[in-house]
């Protein structure tokens, strides 16, 4: 059996690693053109020539094996410890041609801790543009190592990393810089007391803060022999090691790289003049966000109706075409209504993910960054905190994990508090669908009110974790202090493919994710509601029946059948008045009473059904909780929505759509169903402008989401802090939703 | 045939619940295999401790 070679990808953020793990493994990790999207190490499996294989790790960026921040922390844990199973056999740095020489000085570390490194220049495709000339067989002399030139964006060069993989034992291990000159009597004193370990792995001990097996800091600590530093004279010595190598790398590349600086100019520093500037830069924001509400909107009613219409038909066609049973009831009621709530918003989330794809393709992103960080240091925060809001839009979870790159920790937990604030996908759903049904159709300046309306919940998430950010800094009694630096990409093109990628995999996930539990809700959910023990649902239909002869049909199905009837007759009269066909007078009245006999018994039986729904599992449970909903201005079956919806926010949707459609045997689609539903305090729609502003206040609020609790408790370690943060959005939810809900009914 | 049919949404409405418990009721760690968790996590103050 042929050995596995261990392979780890490291470098600094946003040189291209994922890009080049993914060239490697033919596998579709996450990339794009901001630093920071990789938190964690992935791994995958690398064919190399004469039948080896290569174990991939793509490790989180770090600038130097000086790390601060948790991810960084990673590639060192990694690196120091040879009994870890990934430890690598080969290390391959890859850097960004543009920026070599700052990204050579974690080369040289990595080379001096006797792991064999090689060397990937990646970007090399903007070489030519940006007058970068390179002698890589001098470098490769001046390094030690072996050098590829790729490109990842047009797949050069891949063959070449494969290769030297695969050779990777015939790479020289070498030193670049004589340790002990970092500071010569500590560092012999080092080499006394400890003759038999390697003098920079020891240093690294040293400077991290964290424990490495075999080497344990403990073991240094207790030496009496051997006193420790100060933290700032470590910090000095740090430096001085930076010089050493930085000296190191400019001979390396004072004969090996040419600049032409004029060519280097351009597109560029221009750009980022006007989309950095202090007011165009938010103006020019302000208008993408716009933008893309507005295309959200516009681009995609026309496949939304589509779905809606396809499901509803889908669920008719079941009906009248299976065998009568539970079973079918369940299909066309539970499952087709369920998941039908969940696949129209596809292509809003799509266009969605979208915009956001090309946003960070095209390195605009991290211009995003830069502005937002301005905006938010007067709140305690820093730019790093922005990166996981600003990734919230997605989803919290990603979002609460990339905060691993915030090195300060209370920083760091006041961003994982706040990040659920921020518009995740999951919330769309909930706020398409009740801006659709509250929000009137009209436009101003040609921006369409739900648009707006959208936009507004978007910048009122952000603006509520910011201010949430301020409150907490205050609040909390943690030593802080702390930088941002952050590194500008290149604008580039966004890559078809990469885009493309982006938004299936991210819909993907939106409609599996989520797609899965509101199966098994909306099953559980039509079960409750189509099935019951009291007597009052097993003799529904006497009950019913009896009331109506008693009392006659409420004044509202009454009212309904009025129009409905008035409506029919209009048309009768127009197909007449047409010509479109010839009727006498009595044949005209028979018709006419044929169709109110008919909705009289479609009224009849939609009673029927409402009076089971109210009686069955599911209507005990929404009418138990309802004293505490209603002040909101939802009913119960609203209730059992918000309620469901805990397990994950675009549940509501489905639930809504399942429990309207239990015993209904009309063909309709959500919003009609949702827009027909009477409150029956006032006998007025039950979703309008004051209920339907209090919902989507409620669920831009409220942690509605099991998910971001789980990992919030796992990047806290305890459940402090995400109790904390559902009792508290709770309750804010509830207080903001009901003064919403009080002052506009 | 009527049945049938309730038989085999007894058995889909027992599949889904034991979905939902599994996805939120029950530790994952009954689904899933032991691994190494051992973890050292920078800075004393980084809450992970």
């Amino acid at each position: 059996m042929s050995k596995q070679i261990n392979v780890a990808l490291i470098g600094n953020p946003n040189t291209g690693k994922t890009s080049v793990f993914n060239a490697l493994t033919g596998l579709n990790q996450k990339v794009g053109n901001y630093p920071g999207i990789t938190v964690e190490k992935k791994e995958g499996i690398c064919k190399l020539p004469r039948g080896v294989k290569a174990h991939i790790l793509d490790l989180p960026g770090t600038y130097s094996l000086n790390t601060t921040s948790l991810d960084e922390s990673v590639v060192v844990e990694l690196l120091l410890n040879k009994n870890d199973k990934d430890f690598p056999d080969i290390a391959i740095v890859v850097s960004d041609v543009e920026n070599l020489k700052r990204n050579l000085l974690l080369f040289t570390q990595i080379q001096d801790l006797k792991v064999p490194t090689m060397l990937v220049i990646n970007m090399a495709d903007r070489m030519i543009k940006k007058g970068i000339t390179l002698d890589t067989q001098a470098l490769e002399a001046k390094l030690n190592t072996k050098i590829a030139l790729v490109s990842t964006r047009k797949g050069s060069g891949i063959d070449r990393i494969k290769e030297l993989i695969a050779d990777y034992k015939n790479l020289p291990i070498t030193s670049n810089i004589d340790t002990v000159q970092i500071a010569p009597d500590y560092f012999e004193r080092l080499k006394k007391v400890f003759p038999k370990e390697d003098i920079y792995k020891l240093w690294l001990v040293i400077t991290q803060d964290v424990n490495f097996m075999p080497i344990v800091k403990k073991t240094i600590n207790d030496d009496t022999d051997f006193a420790l530093k100060t933290k700032s004279e470590l910090k000095k010595m740090q430096h001085r090691e930076t010089v050493l190598r930085y000296k190191f790398i400019n001979d390396s590349l004072k004969e090996t790289l040419t600049i032409d600086t004029n060519a280097a100019k351009g597109l560029r520093a221009s750009l980022d003049k006007i989309l950095t500037h202090k007011v165009f830069g938010y103006l020019i924001f302000f208008c993408i966000l716009l933008l893309i509400f507005q295309a959200i909107y516009d681009w995609s009613s026309y496949p939304m109706d589509f779905i809606d219409e396809f499901f509803a038909s889908a669920s008719e066609w079941v009906k009248n075409t299976l065998p009568p049973g539970a079973l079918t009831n369940l299909l066309a009621e539970g499952i087709l209504a369920g998941i039908g709530g969940i696949v129209i918003f596809i292509p809003q989330i799509a266009f969605l993910f979208f915009f956001i794809a090309i946003l960070e393709e095209s390195g605009y992103m991290s211009r995003v960054v830069f502005l937002m960080d301005r905006l938010m240091r007067p709140f305690g925060l820093s730019g790093k905190s922005v990166v996981p809001l600003i990734s919230g839009t997605a989803c919290a979870i990603p979002a609460v994990m990339a905060t691993r790159n915030i090195d300060n920790w209370k920083e760091r937990l006041i961003t994982i508090l706040v990040v659920p604030f921020t518009t995740c996908s999951a919330r769309l759903p909930v706020y398409l669908i009740i801006i659709a049904l509250v929000i009137p159709e009209g436009s101003f300046l040609g921006l369409s009110y739900q648009a707006l309306t959208l936009m507004s919940l978007y910048l009122l998430g952000f603006g509520v974790a910011i201010i949430s950010a301020m409150i907490l800094n205050k609040i909390l009694k943690i030593r802080s202090g702390s930088f941002f630096v952050m590194e500008m990409p290149n604008y580039k093109l966004p890559l078809p493919k990469n885009v493309i990628y982006t938004v299936w995999e991210k819909t993907k996930s939106f409609v599996l994710g989520a797609g899965k539990i509101i199966l098994a809700i909306s099953i559980v959910l039509w079960f409750l509601g189509s099935n019951g023990i009291s007597d009052d649902y097993k003799n529904a239909e006497t009950i019913v029946e009896n009331r109506i002869k008693s009392e006659g049909l409420p004044e509202i199905n009454q009212l309904t059948i009025q129009t409905q009837l008035e409506d029919y007759k209009k048309e009768l009269q127009f197909g007449i008045t047409r010509g479109l066909y010839k009727i006498n007078p009595q044949a005209l009245n028979d018709s006419i009473e044929i169709h109110k006999e008919y909705l009289y018994k479609k009224a009849i039986e939609q009673e029927i059904s409402s009076f089971e729904l109210e009686h069955s599992y599911i209507g005990y449970m929404g009418k138990a909780i309802e004293p505490i909903v209603k002040p909101l201005g939802y009913d119960w079956k609203i209730g059992i929505a918000v309620i469901t919806s805990f397990a994950a926010r675009e549940v509501f949707v489905g639930t809504l759509a399942t429990i309207y459609s239990v015993g209904s045997d009309q063909e309709e689609t959500i919003k009609n169903r949702m827009a027909a539903e009477i409150n029956q305090d006032n006998n007025k729609p039950l979703f309008n402008l004051a209920s339907g502003i209090s919902l989507l206040l409620f669920y831009a609020f409220a942690m509605q989401c099991m998910s971001t609790l789980a990992i919030v408790k796992r990047e806290t370690n305890t459940w402090k802090w995400p109790m904390a943060q559902l009792v508290f959005m709770s309750i804010f939810a509830y207080i903001v939703a009901l003064i919403a809900y009080q002052t506009l009914k | 045939m009527q049945f049938a049919q309730s038989i085999l949404v007894y058995f889909i409405l027992a599949l889904a619940v034991a979905y939902l418990l599994k996805k939120f009721v029950l530790p994952k760690r009954l689904f899933t295999a032991k691994k190494n968790t051992s973890k050292s996590c920078g800075d004393g103050d980084c809450g992970c401790h």
